[in-house]
């Protein structure tokens, strides 16, 4: 999957899933909560249970419950987790306090692996991961419509919004116009060195910018043809969340809490 | 007369003069093409009609008043004149369907249980109910234009300027768009203004004709006025409907007794074929 391909796919799923009808309030509420408890549950042994289980969670929500694509999810998992990877090989390695678990003699110094850098990065992994899942159970069950009325409603400045929900409009129009500006070159250049590729995109990129401009100015037009004033209106109609399941979440967030306590408490010998 | 133009002259600013002293009127109800070729004036004169441009001089009077251009006026004028433009992501802007057919009624000032029930009317009439949640980059080219046409019908319009609405669109879709239309004015009254260049659509809808070139106007009449005088029809680079064509060179070439206005549409012909037959028959 390209990368436009997979943005693309993304926002079609947001579209379309099984969820898609229901309450985005009810759905930001959940990730958001999540999220949190993921990020914020304390550093110590057995707490990234925590983690894997919101991560668990949202992978049951968006495969089982909102029908999301498999192969979606994965795609946009597989590059963070990459990434990932490569960190907490490097913070296991080189970070951490305390005795080291072994040392190995370099000629200039003594390199020494320590306990702490290896929790530190098993915990990184699962926190990333788990904070990973929430955000993606809400861009790929949630439109950017339903998001845009909530931050409306959060009273986020309008020009921003108005602004972000233009470009999110137009995107699409440009990705559109940029394949077609593409292919055309390709198919009167081929694929020439890369001075000539770099020469293509220059010419690409200076025309998109001057099709932007003329669209906006059209698109100015037009609004001003169906009465614009400077204030774009919106129709505050979405789906209004469900009492219980709010309470569910809210329920769900207790136990959580309880259950990093518990394990606290178990951990520092209290209990 | 519910529109009449007077003198209109329109000069853009790099000095091009797009229109030159145009007078023209159409009545309530009237279906109107404007037939031009690419940069004869067309789009220019209709976006006079709802305000979008000034006239560098000459006047426009809506039902015997004169155009005013204060803000409240050009609100009422652009309830009452709904414009749908060429290109159909010109138009569209919001996010949503529902919330891109919504934009006009609210500016309007309605409430949101009113504009709720109005954008599902409008998708209803235009056949895009199933779409209202779905992003229009979802939507084919033809799905756009009715939602275009959905979003200027929720201002409830009086007259609807359409600038080229079946350019690139596939048959179906065309035909599909131009029913539609027709069912508004005849349900609903509304005064229909379609700019084209294609002729062969031409009488299929429109009572009333006006004819551009490089921004004159050059004849005013009915289709079947107008596309007999294939001389004025071959002065402004068009050409006739490809049926009138074809009955043209019959009666030149082939010496057919066919009558002096031809047949511009399919049922038309339909007629004169049948008549020519009889004639046969009665001689025979």
């Amino acid at each position: 999957m390209s990368h436009s391909d997979l943005y693309a796919e993304v926002d079609r799923s947001a579209y379309t899933n099984a969820l898609a009808k229901s309450s985005p309030i009810t759905k930001t509420f959940f990730a958001l909560s999540a999220l949190v408890l993921c990020v914020a549950a304390p550093t110590f042994v057995p707490t990234f249970i925590v983690p894997i289980l919101i991560f668990i969670l949202c992978t049951i929500l968006i495969l089982g419950i909102a029908k999301v694509n498999p192969r979606l999810y994965l795609n946009l998992l597989i590059y963070p987790t990459l990434m990932l990877v490569l960190s907490c090989i490097f913070l296991a390695l080189f970070f951490g306090t305390g005795d080291p678990i072994t040392q190995i003699s370099l000629p200039w110094t003594t390199w020494s692996i320590y306990k702490s850098g290896i929790l530190m990065s098993v915990h990184t992994f699962f926190r990333v991961e788990g904070a990973l899942s929430c955000l993606f159970f809400l861009v790929l069950t949630t439109s950017i419509t339903d998001l845009s009325l909530i931050l409306r409603r959060i009273h986020v400045p309008k020009v921003l919004l108005e602004i972000s929900l233009l470009i999110y409009r137009y995107i699409f129009v440009f990705l559109e116009v940029t394949e077609q500006m593409s292919t055309a070159q390709l198919m009167r250049l081929g694929k020439g060195g890369w001075l000539k590729r770099i020469r293509g995109l220059a010419l690409l990129a200076g025309n998109l910018f001057i099709r932007s401009l003329e669209q906006a100015e059209r698109t100015f037009t037009a609004m001003n043809a169906r009465g614009y004033d400077g204030n774009i209106r919106v129709l505050e109609d979405f789906p209004q969340p469900n009492k219980m399941m709010l309470i569910l979440i809210a329920l769900f967030n207790v136990l959580l809490i309880l259950v990093i306590y518990t394990l606290y408490l178990t951990n520092f010998g209290v209990l | 007369m519910l529109f009449k133009i007077e003198h209109l002259t329109h000069q853009y600013s790099d000095g091009t003069i797009a229109l030159n002293d145009i007078s023209l009127e159409f009545d309530r109800g009237d279906r109107i093409a404007l037939l031009g070729t690419n940069g004869s004036g067309k789009t220019t004169l209709l976006n006079h009609l709802n305000g979008i441009l000034k006239p560098t001089s000459g006047t426009i009077y809506c039902e015997d008043k004169p155009l005013g251009y204060s803000s409240k006026a050009l609100l009422e004028l652009r309830r009452r004149v709904g414009f749908v433009f060429q290109d159909p992501n010109d138009q569209l802007f919001a996010p949503t369907v529902k919330q891109d057919v919504a934009f006009g009624p609210l500016n309007l000032g309605m409430s949101q249980e009113q504009v709720k029930s109005i954008v599902a009317d409008a998708l209803q009439t235009v056949g895009m109910s199933d779409f209202a949640e779905k992003p229009p980059h979802f939507l084919s080219l033809g799905q756009k234009k009715r939602v275009a046409l959905a979003g200027v019908l929720a201002m409830q319009p009086e007259v609807i300027i359409m600038d080229e609405p079946t350019s690139n669109l596939d048959p179906r879709a065309t035909s599909e768009i131009l029913h539609l239309l027709l069912q508004l004015n005849k349900e609903k009254g509304i005064t229909l203004l379609l700019a084209t260049h294609d002729v062969d659509m031409v009488p299929l809808f429109a009572n009333k004709l006006f004819i551009l070139k490089k921004g004159v106007l050059m004849s005013e009449g009915k289709p079947k006025e107008l596309f007999s005088n294939t001389e004025l029809i071959r002065e402004v680079y068009l050409r006739s409907p490809r049926i009138a064509h074809l009955f043209e060179v019959l009666k030149k070439e082939n010496n057919l007794p066919i009558a002096d206005d031809y047949p511009l549409t399919i049922s038309e012909a339909r007629k004169e074929i049948l008549r020519l037959l009889d004639a046969v028959k009665n001689v025979s």
